[in-house]
């Protein structure tokens, strides 16, 4: 017997069983839900975020502005480029980081950043994946003053962002920044974490899960000094939202 | 990270007494309790998550050996390594291998109660690993050679100038101003450099999802970020309890687990990882390594009785809501998992005989069944746990040994009932416990279960109370 038949036997024992039981379906819990029942949820997950949208994102802000990130409304792509540097020029930013995000390319916030006098680099890998040195991508999160990035689903209910590092998105570019600023437009926002993972749960399933992911509600946070509350212990200090809704698509 | 007995207890006792760290300390206990409640109150279907809580773990643990099996499997079919620990000096000894063979030299730990548990941190250290706690609350108390506190604020009994003086000792920058605001960055950039340096991490895991071989992480802080983003190697570890079946159940467990512990509506990070680095991702652990550790638990798991307590999320609820706790506080319970939970888990772990105190330290009002976010229902285990130390009916083995070893219990419980009678009572049994007693500590935790007694002794009765030396010292400098 290998060390885990040996530790698992012993667990079917203490169970009062001799070998691993497949439980019985209890229908009950979302492990025994079938694949179509699983797909239509996480369809019908975006389409309620749709219908409802216009609401999401009022809940979505107010949710926000409570756990701590400064919202700020962009109705055109020119207005939401300048708040994005007017944030980097308020903070002094010389070295900004960015995601590949396909939103910020929409609101040239390159050139918004340079007019200001800042440089602004794109995390991807220029080249092979298989000859990366990560090392790099690590210097350069840590040296920036400010990381910017879209997102990948918003939370109304809770006020948070979800980013699922990948290619063009590094997973420091929104942690180690002093700053981050995020970029949200409306057809991102969905209503709850029941969504967010019953989308997670339909990727899964259809093998197009990500490797990682991180909700993300607020500065980072500590109150382990007498129960006083600090922003800014291990993330950014500061957390920026920037609520871009385009009224000339009218979305 | 063994206790330097006698500094603690005067530590603990100046604690006890000292008003302004008590009120902080129940400042901090009272935001828990009320941010709980407001959390639950503002939430339309709490009971309904509670239950469906309940129902999950139920299920996972009556299934525990089939779960354990799939997270297994594919935690490897994601790329990921496996061990299974049958303790803590099994799961100790595979990770400091894991460091020596990736030739490793700065380790950096989130907060795990299970690492705790195996005293993980000190053994790292002694065989030659930089090893650094990052939650703030950890790394104050792993900088004062302690243990923590309570499971989510682990400095909780720490004022700020004595986190002030820490720093100081250890940095030697200036005297810290005893801001916490201040002293928070202070620590902030003192573990930047750390963890721009480190190679390897250690986490634990709030959630292991059993059908992708993922691990959730829940922290306010990011270090539970920084941890699975920054080193080339990222190893987790799990108590064997923590398996859920499917991905969906996160969020379930999720939104009871956060709310219960802090009141929040979320963490500000959760952090799901399902193995190393993406082929094509910017950054990331190049290896990953599940730990899973057994260490005992499968004596809860085997008494229906108990089974019940590998239920917990380890979320602190019922640490805020018990008037024992809040009194004694953290270090009284004497190993990692204190409050109610602590009181039904480390008997069973340690052996009923030498921690048949602990189910005694409950009034067995329910206020953390009330306030436990999978209805465990701990008075009643902690009735059947006195039950059996009492009659003596589990076995002859873990019967109390002796008349003597009864009335010091029961002499220790009444003791915790008021500070007139814990005056009376810590007289007494200063006497009583003096011949089981070594260097003023009791050691409770008898091998097998060797991690318990590596990392926690259990303080005796000083055979003068604090309140009598505190008299004796005042009247000695009067004169
Ligand atoms: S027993 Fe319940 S309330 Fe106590 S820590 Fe565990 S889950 Fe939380």
């Amino acid at each position: 017997m290998t060390e885990k038949e040996q530790f698992i036997s012993n667990i079917s024992a203490a169970l009062g069983r001799k070998t691993i039981q497949k439980p019985e379906a209890d229908h009950r819990l979302s492990f025994f839900e079938s694949a179509s029942s699983i797909n239509s949820n996480a369809d019908q997950s975006i389409v309620d975020s749709v219908n409802r949208s216009d609401q999401l994102m009022d809940q979505m802000s107010s949710a926000a502005e409570t756990i701590g990130w400064k919202v700020h409304h962009a109705s055109n792509t020119e207005v939401a480029a300048s708040i994005v540097a007017g944030i980097c020029k308020d903070n002094n930013a010389k070295n900004v980081l960015r995601s590949a995000h396909e939103v910020l390319d929409q609101i040239v916030v390159d050139a918004a950043i340079s007019n200001i006098g800042a440089s602004v680099e794109v995390t991807e890998h220029q080249g092979d994946y298989s000859q990366i040195d990560v090392e790099n991508t690590k210097i350069k999160a840590f040296a920036a003053d400010t990381g910017i990035t879209g997102v990948d689903y918003a939370i109304a209910e809770t006020g948070s962002i979800v980013l699922h590092p990948r290619s063009g998105l590094s997973r420091l570019v929104s942690l180690a920044p002093p700053i981050h600023i995020a970029v949200l437009r409306p057809a991102e926002v969905i209503a709850s974490l029941d969504e967010l993972f019953a989308l997670e749960r339909s990727n899964f399933i259809n093998d197009q899960l990500e490797g990682s992911m991180n909700i993300i509600s607020g500065p980072s946070k500590t109150a382990d000094i007498e129960g006083t509350t600090v922003t800014g212990i291990h993330g950014p200090l500061e957390v920026h939202l920037v609520i871009f809704k385009d009224d000339h698509i009218g979305q | 990270m063994k206790p330097v007995t006698t500094n603690f207890r005067n530590k603990a006792a100046e604690t006890l007494e000292d008003k302004q760290i008590q009120q902080s300390i129940e400042h901090v206990y009272t935001g828990f309790f009320q941010g709980r409640l407001s959390a639950a109150s503002e939430t339309p279907n709490w009971e309904q998550l509670r239950s469906k809580g309940k129902e999950i773990k139920d299920h996972t643990i009556a299934h525990l050996d089939y779960y354990l099996n799939l997270l297994a499997n594919n935690v490897q079919k994601n790329g990921g390594n496996v061990f299974f620990a049958n303790d803590a000096e099994e799961a100790r000894n595979h990770i400091i291998k894991i460091a020596r063979e990736k030739d490793v030299k700065t380790v950096i730990k989130s907060k795990s109660m299970v690492s705790e548990e195996m005293g993980l941190a000190e053994a790292m250290n002694d065989e030659g690993f930089e090893t650094v706690e990052t939650d703030l609350g950890e790394y104050i108390i792993q900088l004062a050679n302690e243990t923590p506190y309570h499971l989510i604020a682990p400095a909780v009994h720490k004022s700020r100038s004595e986190v002030a003086k820490l720093l100081d000792d250890n940095f030697r920058e200036g005297d810290p101003v005893p801001d916490a605001n201040q002293l928070t960055m202070l620590a902030r950039k003192k573990l930047r450099s750390v963890f721009e340096r480190a190679d390897m991490s250690v986490t634990g895991a709030n959630f292991a999802v059993a059908e992708s071989g993922s691990i959730a992480l829940v922290t306010n802080e990011g270090n539970g970020r920084m941890t699975t983003s920054v080193p080339r190697v990222h190893v987790a570890v799990m108590g064997m309890e923590k398996v859920i079946p499917s991905i969906q159940d996160l969020s379930t467990m999720l939104r009871i687990l956060i709310r219960s512990a802090t009141g929040q509506r979320i963490s500000t990070y959760v952090t799901m990882v399902n193995g190393k680095r993406s082929p094509d991702e910017e950054e990331g652990p190049v290896e990953f390594h599940l730990v899973i550790m057994n260490n005992g638990r499968d004596k809860l798991l085997r008494d229906s009785q108990t089974r019940e307590s590998l239920n917990c999320i380890r979320c602190g609820a019922c640490l805020n809501a018990c008037p024992v706790y809040r009194k004694v506080g953290g270090h009284a319970y004497g190993w990692v998992y204190p409050g109610p939970i602590g009181a039904i888990v480390s008997p069973v772990l340690t052996g009923l005989k030498d921690a048949s105190n602990l189910p005694g330290a409950s009034s067995l009002c329910g206020a953390c069944h009330d306030a436990c976010p999978v209805k465990i229902n701990i008075p009643r285990m902690l009735l059947e746990l006195r039950y059996r130390t009492a009659e003596g009916s589990a076995s002859k083995s873990e019967r109390s040994s002796s008349a003597k070893e009864r009335t010091v219990w029961k002499l220790w419980k009444i003791g915790m009932m008021g500070r007139r009678r814990f005056d009376l009572g810590s007289r007494t049994s200063g006497l009583l416990l003096r011949p089981l007693v070594r260097n003023g500590w009791m050691r409770i935790a008898p091998p097998p279960i060797s991690g318990w007694t590596l990392t926690r002794d259990f303080p005796s009765f000083a055979s003068k109370s604090l309140k009598a030396r505190l008299s004796k010292r005042n009247r000695t400098s009067k004169s």
